[in-house]
């Protein structure tokens, strides 16, 4: 009877005494860092890759920003998204915008030490375009010559696709076709320069703490995935040095959670707050707000009745009064009416249908319907949301008023939507656009016959030729009348959409925070910031 | 060889809840104790089979769990294909070129009947594939991150739901009509009612930003564990409360009650000793239910306390439509019910005699 016990009792004092030999405290998430030196974020999420080649994401991009540097950068302090240097020095067009020369610093390093070069930035566009790769923002450098043809996997041969280094060291890119906007693309961290040798030695975990380097102001420390990350201040940075020795990401998803750390001081920086929260925060010294070059707006099957007909497009842009919505959206949203965000170049007050009960009803009489219970049945499709399911609320109350037409909405989750607006459109849709790059081009296009993100079925060659006109010049007042034209054509003539504003983003920041940055690109460089 | 049995059982139990005081306090569990609870738990579970000629039971019901993790495995995959939305589809519309490139680097270009038997095939082997939004990252070593935290807390709260819930039911019960009882059974009834998103922010409210007791977020120590454990535990516990209150009294009206005390024992070796044992056998076939109910709870814990597991993967990856992730980590989640469940029987078959396999 007693022996068992004995031998049990034995047992676990041997285990113990092993495990209090090997007893290490867990690792607490703070990593001994002191608060004042470093800046502490909410990425909400786990950074899904830090293979800038492969990221399309905003957190990563957030972190792969303060990583790494492109080849040219955004002036954040000008009001029109100006660029300058970074790891090109200068660069210039020749041939009608069809060919750029960038000339590229000589003394930049990477956080190992091995000097930054030309072919590290063809390695990183060849990466990107390889079908191999299957990266989803490939078609970033589509306008570059024979990339899109090397993508598809039509040419196998890269060195036929347009950009090379020549004798003085430059790169030197050929496009397609002139395009006047070509460097912004490359502040996009999907084309910034990559280490071959790294992905070749370590495959996909190229991008761990132990096998990464970089070049931006800030290094890749510690990743604890799906825990925190923390970037260290890179002391061998060629630029200004960052003032912030750390920073630190949280990865906190849910709001309430992160607000009550925030106000219990345990960040310094919480991106994105939701609309019902606005009313609260607004007043507050940690509340931030900035214009985001972002669209908001309805689109109009136009290939099923009633909206194959232009005059009830028409009508329903002109019967929907849009300071209505923007008072339900809050937060200072401005109502647009035209296509091209406030505070980007080409934006402009006065194109676009304003809110006209009359002219509504007159286009409708016109059309037809002068018996209103014969309109056909008309569906608002949006994907859950407690916003947009209060705006098109709003839109079923407005029209229902002006017009006495009964709309139905309908939401859907968000890939069965996506699925939804592929497959069968629905007679009204909601979607939004953000600029990849501060150039009207990337709003313009998306309504042009031959893009992928118009839904509407709307193809008119005269606005394809203008859109295609607009980005090969590179006169800036000549730009501006032919996205002016461009822009009428869409949301006066045709009326194949309906913009309801544009969009503001709301984030908030402690008070020992200096020098934030603020800017309508949610750009969030760190290396400026300083802590008091 | 009996004696034993009957002795060897505290082994695995006092290392079990070494593994828990060892967590709890924030370190990090030696693989010697994790390795030494498992090791003696199967040993003991082994030697029980062999005694009581379970094993033929045993590998019936393993083969049967094998099947069932088979049609899951095959029932996702399917279902995930059907429902509308790819996990490439996003808000801006891909070139065609470009998804190409994509479909084929993730072989969704190929027919439905050969991707299943890839991924059939891969899962035999115990490869899951690689996430398609964490970009690169084996599934295997997304669950290996997460899945240990999963445990920790689904293990607090399972012990919190018992501890809490037990004492509860039996006190309730032996106050059977007072005001005491109506009280617990009301107390009870509300912890069953309230939903966790509800009693979560109540609680770091009260506890964490009013008293300032504990952490409100996150995993790092014993002041992080309580609150999420205690409020995912809260739950199963009213239901544990109710449950065993309800089997004590039938129990403590069975003839064989009313021959220990007729011998003379006292209430409380009547309580403890009989009663209490007795009415163990209904609480405990509870488990492996109560199992799937922790960590299907967990999600919203996991989610509110921004605790590093794996059911916010569970939700996102569907959201996502990240098709190995979701495999994965239901597979997981099956596997764990499934051996949940067979632990369950087993515990039942020790402790109730009555209960025969076949």
């Amino acid at each position: 009877m007693r022996r068992p016990v004995t031998f049990a009792f034995i047992t676990l004092a041997i285990i113990f005494g092993m495990s209090l030999g090997a007893c290490t405290k867990k690792n607490s998430l703070d990593y001994g860092l002191k608060v004042e030196e470093t800046l502490r974020i909410n990425l909400q999420e786990e950074p899904p890759s830090l293979d800038w080649n492969k990221a399309v994401d905003t957190t990563s991009a957030l972190v792969t920003l303060n990583l790494m540097d492109g080849l040219v950068d955004y002036d954040l302090k000008d009001p029109e998204g100006a660029l300058k240097p970074a790891l090109a020095e200068s660069w210039e067009s020749s041939n009608n915008s069809q060919t750029w020369t960038f000339t590229l610093r000589k003394d930049v390093k990477w956080t190992d030490g091995k000097a930054f070069t030309p072919q590290q930035v063809i390695d990183g566009w060849q990466r990107l375009l390889n079908p191999g790769t299957a990266s989803q923002y490939a078609y970033f450098l589509f306008s570059v010559k024979n990339a899109q043809k090397y993508n598809s996997g039509a040419l196998n041969d890269f060195s036929q696709v347009g950009v090379s280094v020549n004798d003085q060291g430059q790169l030197v890119v050929q496009l397609e076709k002139p395009q006047s906007y070509f460097p912004y693309l490359l502040t996009h961290h999907s084309t910034y320069p990559i280490r071959l040798d790294l992905v070749k030695k370590f495959g996909d975990r190229w991008t761990e703490p132990e096998n990464i380097q970089t070049l931006g102001a800030y290094k890749l420390k510690i990743w604890d995935h799906d825990k925190a990350m923390v970037l260290e201040r890179n002391d061998g940075y060629y630029g200004e040095k960052a003032k912030i020795k750390y920073v630190y990401g949280y990865m906190i998803n849910e709001y309430s959670t992160a607000m009550g750390m925030f106000d219990s001081g345990k960040l310094d920086f919480q991106q994105s707050v939701p609309a019902n929260e606005l009313s609260v925060l607004k007043g507050k010294p940690t509340f931030r707000q900035a214009p985001v070059l972002g669209t908001y707006y309805y689109g109009f099957n136009t290939k099923r009745a009633p909206f194959n007909d232009v005059r009830v497009r028409k009508a329903f842009v002109y019967a929907v009064d849009r300071s209505q919505i923007t008072k339900i959206v809050g937060g200072d949203v401005t109502p647009l009416s035209a296509w091209i965000p406030k505070g980007m170049f080409g934006y402009e007050e006065g194109v676009g249908l304003q809110y006209d009960v009359e002219k509504a009803k007159k286009l409708l009489k016109d059309a037809g319907y002068t018996d209103i219970s014969k309109f056909p049945r008309v569906t608002i499709g949006f994907n859950s949301n407690e916003d947009h399911q209060r705006i098109a609320e709003n839109f079923q109350a407005q029209i229902k008023k002006n017009l006495g037409i009964s709309l139905e909405i309908q939401s859907e989750e968000w890939k069965v939507y996506l699925s939804h607006l592929q497959t069968d459109t629905p007679s009204i849709y909601r979607l939004g656009w953000l600029a990849d790059y501060p150039d009207p081009d990337n709003f313009m296009n998306l309504m042009t016959s031959y893009s992928e993100n118009n839904h509407t079925g709307w193809k008119n060659k005269k606005y394809d030729q203008l859109i295609e006109k607009g980005a090969s010049i590179a006169d800036k007042e000549q730009r501006r009348h032919i996205y002016e034209q461009a822009q009428r054509l869409l949301t006066e003539e045709d009326a194949p959409v309906d913009p309801l504003y544009s969009m503001v983003s709301h984030f908030l920041v402690s008070e020992r925070v200096k020098d934030f940055p603020v800017n309508s690109l949610a750009r969030y460089p760190f290396k400026g910031v300083s802590l008091q | 060889m009996k004696s034993f049995l009957k002795r060897g059982a505290w082994l695995p139990v006092l290392l079990f809840w070494a593994c828990v005081v060892w967590t709890f306090l924030g370190y990090d569990l030696p693989p010697a104790l994790l390795g030494a609870f498992l090791v003696t738990a199967l040993l003991y579970f082994s030697f029980y089979v062999v005694e009581n000629s379970l094993g033929w039971f045993v590998l019936r019901r393993t083969l049967e769990a094998l099947f069932t993790i088979f049609v899951i495995a095959s029932l996702t995959f399917l279902l995930l294909r059907t429902i509308p939305g790819g996990p490439f589809d996003e808000e801006k519309a891909l070139p065609p070129e470009v998804k190409a490139n994509i479909e084929a680097k993730y072989g969704l270009d190929q027919p439905l009947l050969t991707q299943y038997v890839i991924y059939m095939g891969n899962l035999a082997h115990g490869d899951l594939g690689e996430s398609y939004k964490y970009v690169g990252r084996p599934i295997t070593e997304i669950i290996a991150d997460a899945f240990p935290t999963s445990i920790q807390l689904g293990v607090y709260a399972l012990l919190v739901a018992y501890l809490l819930g037990l004492p509860l039911g039996v006190i309730a019960a032996s106050r059977h009509g007072t005001w005491m009882d109506s009280a617990l059974m009301m107390a009870a009834i509300s912890g069953v009612s309230l939903p966790s998103f509800l009693v979560a922010p109540l609680f770091v409210i009260l506890f964490s930003f009013t008293l300032g007791w504990f952490e409100p977020a996150l995993w790092e120590g014993p002041s992080f564990y309580v609150l999420p454990m205690v409020v995912l535990g809260i739950r199963p516990a009213a239901g544990i409360a109710r449950l065993t209150r309800a089997s004590v009294l039938e129990v403590i009206r069975s003839d064989f009650i009313r021959t220990a005390k007729s011998k003379g024992l006292s209430e409380r070796v009547v309580l403890f000793k009989h009663v209490f044992r007795n009415s163990l056998i209904p609480v405990l076939s509870l488990a492996g239910p109560m199992v799937a109910g922790i960590l299907t709870g967990s999600f919203i814990i996991e989610l509110i306390f921004a605790i590093p597991g794996l059911a916010k993967h569970m939700i996102q990856s569907v959201t996502n439509r990240d098709y190995p992730l979701v495999l994965g980590a239901t597979l997981l989640f099956s596997v764990m019910l499934v051996v949940a469940n067979l632990i369950t029987d087993l515990l039942i078959a020790m402790i109730d005699p009555r209960v025969k396999f076949s």
